[in-house]
């Protein structure tokens, strides 16, 4: 694999006009889309328009940047793998005497580099319009209604709740326990008016202040590290799948029903018997590695601590019990290499 | 605004939505679309003009047996009417053996199931020559080329390509090889340089370094940077010879190179073949068109159901079926005529208005023209001149192969 066969290839794959277009609109050109007009909104109208950039939109404009990066990474992918094919050019590269092996791993780079840069600079304008056009950050956490200050960790809350016990009380009133956590339950030192685990007062806690405020930087990090990961997670499915089939519209339906009907199923009930086969499904090993500060606003938001916080401190957001974490890495390392493999495999051993 | 985005994008990834799938299949839709799009513009630009194969059979059935020479054979019927196929350009000597093979095979078969594609081939192309590979279509001379060039495995037998044996060592082999396999494809989103770039790529080496000669060789300079899909066929052809000059290889494969060429792009493709084995490479092509390959190889061999018939120096193999008629330029025609038919030399005697066309037996020696030539000068008639009238590679490939009288 040569520098001049990936700069090649990635000509070839840029120049494919209306997919670059398809993949601008549908990430970028969405963030651009929204946040312009918040700002237009906000800057003629600020009484009934608030600040264009806010925790909820920068959540919700990086959970839509995670599902449409993965879907146009899946149909870059998948055009990087077939259209050698498709094109009949193929076996006029075969014919180079060039290793058929090298021709494959010259797409991984060369079609990265088309996705991964549209995905950043979507974030970027994210970032940037979150953190110089954002509503202020909160100097406290408000938990149902009680004000208490920010960036605690779990002993320092737990402090807290000791020496504000009527305060916390209101906060976080007696119900029943919440999930337990990993350790095992940790009751609330006596005398406190809070009756349940302390990670999950933490958990409740750390909720509310993310859904509050705006992402540290180390956090937004941490975020588009993730984006970029489900980028490259879905453009080396595609590529693999596109490569095993040749077709590029069958490799793309299938990695969207794989996307956005299978996965979400998976990650919303248990079916008995096959939680671990549910785990294999990468969306799922994504999710729970999903990072804190973008929240989790599904019914497991707010859940204890999960595996994918080793990480990136994510929680998962998942209807499932979670995996362990060498599990979770084991699934997205093995999409990565097994499509990788299977997609080599296929263009090595096809008829030209 | 924000209740918008909540709604197309607020929750992960298991609370989404039907916004979330419409705009999923719209982007299949685009996608899906502009592939089909190329497609049908792709397939409508590579649909040329093919000719027929076999001719319309319009005589009695030649001998099947394919190992049945022409000598044995009848005279082929189109000789009652000869029309002299003379080459434009006079026949190159076939190097010897001694120079090498150029492509080398023995044994080489090739099956799609039950369908033996290559069957057995023993092929010797020599170095230095313009060598045509011909057999009607559905004959396996694609599949050959594909089975030469590692594009497809063979079942069995031994390859060599400038005798460097293939599969075996076959990156070392193609890199001195260029090929054009079915027609020509490139990418149409792309121009005809930045195709080449890709391939120069894919060689490595100095290939990159020969984009712009070789776009010069063909023709292509003042297109190089238009677009492929703005091409014509003809402009394709040339653009798949451009893109084997890019490794500077001693030998070039072209499958079918005259496919959809109008008649001045074959003009132009017979020329650039003629010039690029007077470089001292050899051409190895493969076509249908039995006129091309007299006119533009020197060897050839006949392919028929994925066998090889014959094959040799086209002089030698149309020599083998024999001098036909001749073709008597004489001051009394009517005389000469009776002279031979009295003398019981020839096969048959017709008159036409060019004179005295002589019908020779078959397997007649050339020393019989000569014999004419004595019996009609010592009657006392003036004779301006004899022009023999051989079989052409038509007429003796309809001798030898099984298509002759084929109903398909």
């Amino acid at each position: 694999m040569t520098w001049a066969l990936i700069a090649t290839k990635h000509l070839e794959l840029r120049k494919r006009r209306g997919l670059v277009i398809t993949a601008g609109l549908l990430t970028a050109g969405i963030v651009v889309l929204v946040l312009g007009l918040r700002l237009l909104f906000h800057l003629f109208a600020p009484a009934s328009n608030g600040p264009a950039g806010s925790p909820d939109i920068f959540s919700s404009l990086s959970n839509l940047l995670a599902e449409f990066g993965f879907l146009v990474a899946a149909a870059v992918g998948a055009a990087a793998g077939t259209t050698d094919l498709t094109d009949g050019v193929f076996r006029g590269l075969v014919i180079t005497g060039r290793s058929r092996l090298a021709l494959y791993l010259a797409r991984i780079p060369a079609g990265l580099a088309v996705i991964l840069p549209v995905i950043a600079v979507a974030f970027t304008v994210l970032c940037l319009v979150t953190s110089y056009a954002g509503t202020p950050q909160p100097t406290s956490v408000s938990v149902n209604g009680v004000s208490i200050p920010p960036s605690f960790d779990q002993a320092e809350l737990q402090g807290w709740i000791r020496q504000h016990p009527q305060q916390a009380a209101n906060a976080f009133p007696s119900g029943p326990a919440g999930p337990a956590s990993s350790s095992g339950p940790s009751p609330v030192p006596s005398g406190a008016a809070v009756s349940q685990p302390i990670t999950v007062l933490y958990a409740e806690y750390t909720a509310d202040e993310i859904a509050g405020s705006n992402p540290a930087v180390n956090e937004m990090v941490k975020i588009g590290l993730w984006l970029e990961l489900e980028v490259a997670v879905g453009f080396l499915a595609g590529l693999g799948l596109g490569s095993l089939t040749g077709q590029r519209t069958l490799t793309i339906i299938v990695l969207i029903g794989l996307e956005i009907i299978v996965t979400p199923i998976l990650a919303a009930h248990v079916i008995p018997h096959f939680l671990d086969g549910q785990r294999l499904a990468v969306g799922i090993a994504l999710d729970q590695l999903r990072p804190a500060a973008l929240g989790a606003a599904g019914p497991a938001g707010g859940g204890p601590g999960g595996p994918g916080r080793v990480l990136f401190g994510g929680r998962g957001a998942l209807d499932i019990p979670l995996m362990p974490t060498w599990a979770m890495i084991s699934v997205i390392v093995g999409w990565m290499v097994g499509w990788s493999l299977i997609g080599a495999w296929r263009m090595m051993t096809r008829d030209a | 605004m924000n209740a918008i985005v909540l709604a197309v994008a607020g929750s992960p990834r298991h609370a989404f939505g039907g916004g979330l799938f419409l705009l999923a299949i719209l982007v299949v839709a685009a996608l899906g679309f502009g592939t089909a799009r190329l497609t049908a513009r792709r397939r409508a630009r590579s649909t040329g003009p093919e000719s027929p194969w076999p001719p319309a059979p319009a005589a009695p059935a030649a001998p099947a047996a394919p190992a049945a020479p022409a000598a044995s054979s009848a005279p082929p019927p189109a000789t009652a009417e000869i029309v002299p196929t003379a080459p434009p350009r006079p026949r190159r000597a076939v190097p010897s053996p001694g120079a090498g093979w150029a492509v080398e095979t023995d044994g080489l078969t090739k099956r799609f199931g039950s369908n033996v594609a290559v069957d057995d081939v023993r092929l010797q192309v020599p170095r230095g020559s313009a060598f045509g590979y011909l057999g009607p279509n559905g004959a396996g001379k694609t599949t050959l080329i594909r089975t030469l060039l590692g594009l497809t495995r063979a079942d069995a037998g031994t390859m060599a390509l400038l005798g460097i044996p293939v599969p075996a060592e076959r990156s070392r082999a193609l890199a001195r090889v260029g090929a054009i396999v079915d027609e020509p494809r490139f990418h149409a989103h792309l121009t005809g340089r930045e195709n080449l770039r890709l391939l120069a790529a894919a060689r490595g080496g100095e290939a990159e370094t020969r984009i712009v000669p070789s776009l010069a060789r063909v023709g292509l300079t003042d297109r190089a940077n238009d677009k492929v899909a703005s091409y014509s066929m003809g402009m394709r052809q040339r653009l798949g010879v451009a893109s084997c000059l890019l490794g500077d290889p001693e030998l070039l494969i072209l499958d079918e190179p005259m496919n959809g060429l109008d008649p001045a792009g074959m003009h132009e493709m017979r020329g650039l073949i003629a010039s690029l084995v007077d470089e001292g490479r050899t051409v190895m092509l493969s076509s249908h068109l039995l006129d091309e390959v007299e006119r533009t190889c020197d060897a050839v061999a006949i392919v028929d159901h994925g066998r090889v018939i014959r094959q040799g120096p086209i002089d030698e193999l149309t020599r083998g079926a024999g001098t036909v008629a001749v073709q008597v330029d004489c001051a009394e025609p009517g005389r000469a005529k009776r002279i031979v038919d009295e003398a019981g030399v020839a096969a048959g005697t017709t008159l036409t208005e060019a004179g005295l066309t002589v019908t020779l037996p078959q397997g007649s020696s050339r020393e019989l023209i000569a014999d004419l030539n004595r019996r009609l000068v010592g009657a006392g008639i003036s004779v301006y001149g004899l022009r023999e009238i051989r079989t052409s590679l038509e007429d003796w490939f309809l001798s030898v192969t099984s298509r002759l009288g084929d109903p398909t």
